[in-house]
């Protein structure tokens, strides 16, 4: 846990959007150490998503600097879990999950042994030759998951993967992450718009604001591990947590609802009913704001 | 309350919603049970058989019209001899060789008169539909795939396929001359304009977060091509080598026009010349058989190499 893996310093993007320049991101400065599980929380459209994608290397940055440290050449740095349906239909659950190691050349022997171990990791092992058409949402995303470990990676991107999960799949497949990932030692940056999942899985909580997206705070997370949906719950701990990222988030919620024209009934982020409703559950949707 | 029903919905409506007092308890059934051959009950429906028996029905209904339209002076037998002489004629063709003498049955697949045109047609669709296909195939992945290569080829593209290809005949027979070559040249042009434009097409219609799992999991620039755009496209892939098999009958009969003794097209053009319309017919029969069995080869086969899309 000492080792710094990921080091953002002053990242700024810019897109042009209809001749003017949008500002995505801001000087935003992070530093990840290895084996550490961080997850990014804030509100929609708040650069998360972009600040994701440029350390996956699929965006570029307008200004700033990153770091990652590459410990072990035969592994790839990264690996990203998609928030979308990015599961190949014309591959089969078993050669999705091999795709990473297929590109690497890696030995057909192994990548046999690593996807059927992967395979029945996540409980697919009844579908490991069904094609996607044949899985559920829930199943899909599993096959993505199961696919970036697979690819075993030094470091996993992931971009709100649970998101589009109904409750029961979500819960379900938070689970399985922490399972797999707690004998992993993989560092994860983990993006997330619900509180509630940030503090299940996050060892450190980091709070963004949009526009343009920067940091406001970070949070650590000190509840023990393993950890269970069901140990937590319950905690005092996890209580008084989920307020004090509220408090910081519902005013960032707030501010970003206020420029859009739309008002609180109860007349602002002070304590109040909105407060009390959003406990527990997923916070930034329209619908949690304006009762 | 089962109203969601739509068969069952049709009992609520109306003024009978108030006929169901308090505390009724309401049941839904299913009115109409699927019995074991796998008909719905009180629905118009055959079973697979009868189906198959349906879809004979109204072409032997139109050669019975004929025959009798034809036999009987409705409609003149010289441009629409009666079926039976035509199938005559196709035994002749298939029994006889071009002199006129009849071959041993074991001769009759190489030698007959109707199956060295149907040999030759078909070598000269095959060699030039993989000459054009394969290209059309490779080019158009590249134009899919990468922006540069869409830009400089689009244009030629788009300025060379809208010229019909067959006023385009000459041209290559003047460069190719009145051999086999110049037949391979036409049909592949046909076919590989249909194949480029379609993959194209297939790869453009690929969403973008397959391109981006793709480079994140550090694919090679083969394993865009093997990996991703080749089996993503493969549907339209498939579209195009459709349509590019239509296009290489199309033109086969245009090619065979001129210096061409044998073949299903030079057939049509020699019956044209000396007025004999039944190996005409005989011809299109060919011709529509050839063009039934590539759809239905084609399609067997898209079943097999893309077992992932939902039939």
């Amino acid at each position: 846990m000492t080792h710094d893996k990921i080091t953002i310093k002053d990242v700024t993007k810019q897109f042009i959007v209809k001749h003017s320049i949008v500002t995505a991101l801001k000087d935003v400065s992070m530093t990840v150490h290895e084996g550490e599980f961080v997850c990014i929380v804030g509100p929609s459209g708040c650069g998360k998503t972009t600040l994701l994608r440029i350390l996956a290397g699929l965006e570029t940055m307008t200004s700033g600097r990153i770091e990652m440290v590459h410990s072990d050449r035969n592994k790839p740095l990264n690996s990203m879990v998609f928030q979308d349906q990015s599961v190949f239909p014309w591959l089969t659950v078993r050669h999705n999950i091999g795709f990473g190691l297929k590109c690497r050349n890696v030995d057909q022997k192994e990548i046999d042994e690593v996807t059927a171990r992967y395979i029945k990791m996540v409980g697919l092992a009844k579908f490991a030759d069904a094609y996607p058409y044949q899985l559920s949402g829930g199943m899909k995303q599993r096959v993505s998951v199961a696919r970036a470990f697979a690819n075993d990676p030094e470091i996993l991107l992931m971009d709100e993967p649970f998101a589009a999960l109904d409750e029961q799949n979500k819960i379900m497949l938070q689970e399985e992450l922490l399972r797999i990932w707690e004998g992993s030692n993989k560092t994860v940056v983990f993006i997330t718009h619900s509180i509630d999942e940030a503090l299940i899985l996050a060892d450190r909580v980091i709070i963004m604001t949009s526009h343009p997206g920067t940091f406001k705070a970070t949070v650590d997370v000190d509840l023990p591990r393993p950890r269970t949906i069901s140990t937590l719950r319950g905690k005092e701990k996890f209580n008084t947590l989920f307020m004090e990222l509220w408090n910081i988030l519902r005013e960032e919620v707030w501010k970003a609802k206020q420029s859009e024209g739309l008002t609180y009934e109860e007349g602002g982020p002070g304590t109040g009913p909105a407060g009390e409703t959003c406990e527990g559950s997923v916070i930034c949707d329209e619908s949690d704001l304006v009762m | 309350m089962a109203t969601e029903d739509p068969l069952r919905s049709k009992v609520l409506t109306g003024s009978q919603v108030g006929e169901l007092s308090a505390g009724t308890t309401f049941v839904a059934t299913a009115e109409r049970p699927i019995d074991a051959s796998g008909k719905v009950k009180g629905r118009f429906s055959l079973g697979p058989r009868a189906n198959r028996v349906l879809g004979l029905l109204s072409p032997l209904l139109i050669v019975a019209l004929w025959e009798t339209a034809s036999q009987t002076g409705v409609v003149d037998a010289r441009f629409f001899p009666p079926p039976t002489e035509i199938a005559e004629t196709f035994w002749h063709m298939l029994t006889h060789d071009a002199q006129g003498t009849p071959l041993p049955f074991l001769n009759m697949l190489t030698e007959s008169v109707l199956m060295k045109d149907l040999w030759v047609s078909l070598s000269r669709i095959i060699v030039g539909f993989f000459l054009g296909a394969v290209p059309g195939l490779i080019i158009g992945l590249s134009m899919g795939l990468f922006r540069p290569v869409r830009l400089l080829l689009r244009p030629i593209v788009s300025a060379t396929y809208p010229i019909p290809k067959l006023a385009l005949l000459p041209l290559v027979m003047v460069l190719f001359g009145l051999g086999e070559t110049s037949k391979y040249v036409i049909i592949a042009l046909g076919t590989f304009f249909m194949v480029l434009i379609n993959t194209m097409a297939g790869v453009l219609n690929l969403e973008k977060i397959y391109l981006d799992v793709a480079k994140n999991f550090g694919a090679s620039r083969t394993d865009f091509y093997t990996r991703v755009a080749f089996p993503g496209a493969m549907p339209l892939i498939f579209t195009g080598l459709e349509l590019g098999m239509g296009m290489a009958l199309l033109l086969i009969v245009a090619a065979e026009m001129n210096g061409a003794a044998e073949g299903i097209g030079a057939r049509v053009w020699m019956s044209y010349a000396i007025y004999n319309l039944r190996e005409m017919y005989v011809a299109f029969i060919l011709i529509a058989a050839l063009g039934y069995l590539f759809a239905e080869g084609l399609a067997a086969l898209e079943r097999k190499v893309v077992p992932w899309k939902p039939q």
